[in-house]
């Protein structure tokens, strides 16, 4: 009888294995993921295709949520079209005043710190603190801020959030509301620009570039990526405001009570979402709602990457 | 693109003609930079304004609140307004509800996000970018989509009216503060980590005594965004907090109109009270943050 050895091999335990490991390691977010994210999100998904009454019995309805949002609901109509103006006045807000004030600062001089600082600090406060505030400075009235300040140019009180006439005035608040908040975007846009390397510039300034062309022709092609970036970022961010819309309709300024403001002149998608979902619990509804929300933030997301590859074609082509 | 910036530039000698023309340059660019300053402070004014105006009216009774014309300088100065609302109205309970909220929601997102981002940069197994990459993906789900399902199945459970649905999901890392932590974790030398594992610590042990006390940076990033986060929170708090014992202060705030309709200048120093806290932690954090903003958007 021969006793075999066994080779002694340097055996790693499974678990030691650096695959396993990692797996281990990702494994609470992989678990949360699955929990928190795809879970519902299936379950949203069917409950969209259903409708639950009074005694929460639920039955299938196949896409008559959907339908019944798109073709036959003047509240979400009227939605689609505050949000259509909404983002995109936002948008070009957030964008254009973010990058106009990050060339500003994109210098070296005594005080840029502290314009920075300034600039960048409200974007930190934005919620519904902020919200109140500006319901108050949009006030109707001497007593508003917003109107103490037309006032100087000799302008009449603009009843801002509660004019029957032209509803579309509390809209327009809402969005001057994100002048307030440019600073985020302006950060991320100096980060840009501090990347593009000072020669450049330089080699611009040597061949007798002005200013507007540097912009058009160095500044504009190399921070196009940050530009795209930022913009999406600001479409995801104000498809679903809520705070600002939600206290700017709340009673006190507009004595309405409902939640999406003087006929619905301040109805979002997530203001319109928390009404039918959580308010008249209509889960099936909201559900479909949520799903049309997203539909509409990759569309949204999807142009923009579509213009911005047609823009910086565009730009190659100009070169030629 | 590039054509016009890969010419070398001219290097002939500065004839003595040429000096007007860089002292007509200088000229201009002062006349630039006051330009810069000018519109900058222009802005600036426009953008304290309303929190000056803030500050003014939440030292007012409501006659001043009211009065026309306008005073900057309230007089009397009302400070009775803040402890008013900090204990007549609850305020002091919101704040703590809050307050432990974003302390809790940092710990844990520091220590899971973290975690989950150390298996990220780490290790190799299968999928590995593929993974990633939804973490990154999910950023871009609208958090309401999951709320509705979310909802009923707290509500099946029985955790409406409690913490537990601010709770429990925290603990499993956030999508952008793993991508903050994998993108630190990267820019670390790996030797280190190799000596460790050489003189035999274990994995575990090299993430906490190796990996972390490196992180200071990026843990203070995510320590500011992540109580910013937490402490402005609304839409979460507001569907699973029903009762008035659980409220937060985004709660409190949004409520506030309801009992008290006519005490403005109590809303505005309730106001003023939530919005101290991140102006005071931005200001620690600014060296930290500035920096962050640009590591984590711009890769």
């Amino acid at each position: 009888m021969t006793i075999a050895l066994e080779p002694q091999r340097p055996q790693r335990r499974w678990w030691r294995r650096e695959g396993v490991q990692g797996y281990l390691y990702i494994s609470p977010w992989l678990l949360g993921f699955l929990m928190f994210g795809v879970a519902p999100l299936i379950a949203a998904f069917m409950t969209s295709l259903s409708k639950a009454n009074v005694f929460r019995t639920i039955r299938f309805v196949g896409t008559d949520n959907y339908e019944k949002i798109l073709t036959n609901d003047p509240v979400f109509a009227t939605i689609a079209g505050n949000m259509l103006i909404y983002v995109i006045g936002s948008t070009v807000i957030s964008i254009g005043l973010g990058l106009i004030l990050a060339l500003l600062l994109h210098k070296d001089f005594r005080g840029n710190h502290v314009f920075r600082t300034l600039i960048y600090v409200p974007s930190l406060l934005v919620g519904i603190a902020t919200a109140y505030l500006f319901k108050q400075v949009f006030r109707g009235g001497e007593v508003g801020l917003a109107n103490m300040f037309l006032s100087l140019f000799g302008t009449d009180p603009v009843n801002w959030l509660g004019d029957s006439d032209k509803p579309w005035l509390a809209l327009v608040a809402l969005i001057l509301v994100n002048v307030w908040f440019a600073g985020g975007t302006m950060l991320i846009f100096l980060a840009g620009l501090k990347g593009i390397p000072a020669s450049y510039f330089e080699a611009a300034r040597v061949d007798g570039a002005g200013p507007w062309q540097m912009f058009r022709k160095v500044t504009l092609p190399l921070l196009s990526p940050v530009i795209v970036f930022n913009t999406v970022m600001a479409l995801i961010g104000h498809i679903q405001v809520f705070e600002t819309p939600l206290a700017f309709a709340n009673s006190g300024g507009v004595a309405t009570g409902n939640p999406l403001g003087y006929e619905n002149s301040l109805g979002t998608f997530v203001t319109y979402l928390y009404v039918k979902g959580f308010v008249y619990q209509d889960m099936g509804y909201a559900s479909a709602l949520a799903f049309i929300m997203f539909a509409a933030t990759l569309l949204l997301t999807g142009l923009v990457l579509w213009l911005a590859r047609r823009f910086t074609a565009y730009g190659d082509a100009d070169q030629n | 693109m590039h054509d016009v910036l890969e010419r070398p530039a001219p290097t002939t000698p500065v004839p003595p003609a040429a000096r007007s023309a860089a002292r007509r340059r200088n000229g201009r660019a002062r006349w630039e930079l006051t330009a810069r300053i000018t519109a900058l402070s222009l802005f600036c004014l426009l953008l304290l304004f309303p929190f000056v105006w803030l500050v003014s009216q939440s030292l007012k009774d409501t006659n001043q609140y009211f009065a026309v014309p306008f005073e900057w300088i309230p007089s009397p100065f009302r400070w009775e307004n803040f402890t008013d609302v900090i204990f007549k109205y609850e305020f002091l309970h919101y704040i703590g509800n809050s307050l432990w909220l974003a302390v809790y929601a940092v710990v844990v997102n520091i220590l899971s996000s973290s975690f989950v981002a150390y298996g990220f940069s780490r290790f190799r197994f299968p999928g590995r970018n593929a993974l990633f990459m939804v973490v990154l993906a999910t950023m871009m789900l609208p958090g309401q989509v999951m709320t509705i399902s979310l909802y009923r199945f707290y509500r099946d459970i029985g955790w409406i009216d409690t913490f537990y649905p601010l709770l429990v999901p925290k603990l499993f890392g956030a999508a952008f503060e793993i991508f903050l932590f994998r993108q630190f974790f990267l820019s670390l030398p790996r030797e280190i980590d190799e000596a460790a594992r050489i003189d035999g610590c274990g994995t575990l042990r090299t993430w906490w005594h190796i990996i972390l006390p490196q992180s200071k940076p990026v843990i203070i990033v995510v320590a500011v965004f992540t109580f910013l986060g937490s402490w402005r929170e609304l839409f979460g708090p507001l569907i699973y907090l029903t009762g008035e014992e659980n409220r937060t202060l985004p709660l409190g705030l949004l409520y506030f109109t309801s009992p008290f309709g006519s005490s403005l200048p109590m809303l505005m120093a309730a106001i003023v009270i939530s919005l101290i806290p991140p102006v005071v932690l931005y200001a620690l954090g600014q060296k930290y943050i500035d920096k962050g903003v640009a590591i984590a958007e711009i890769k």
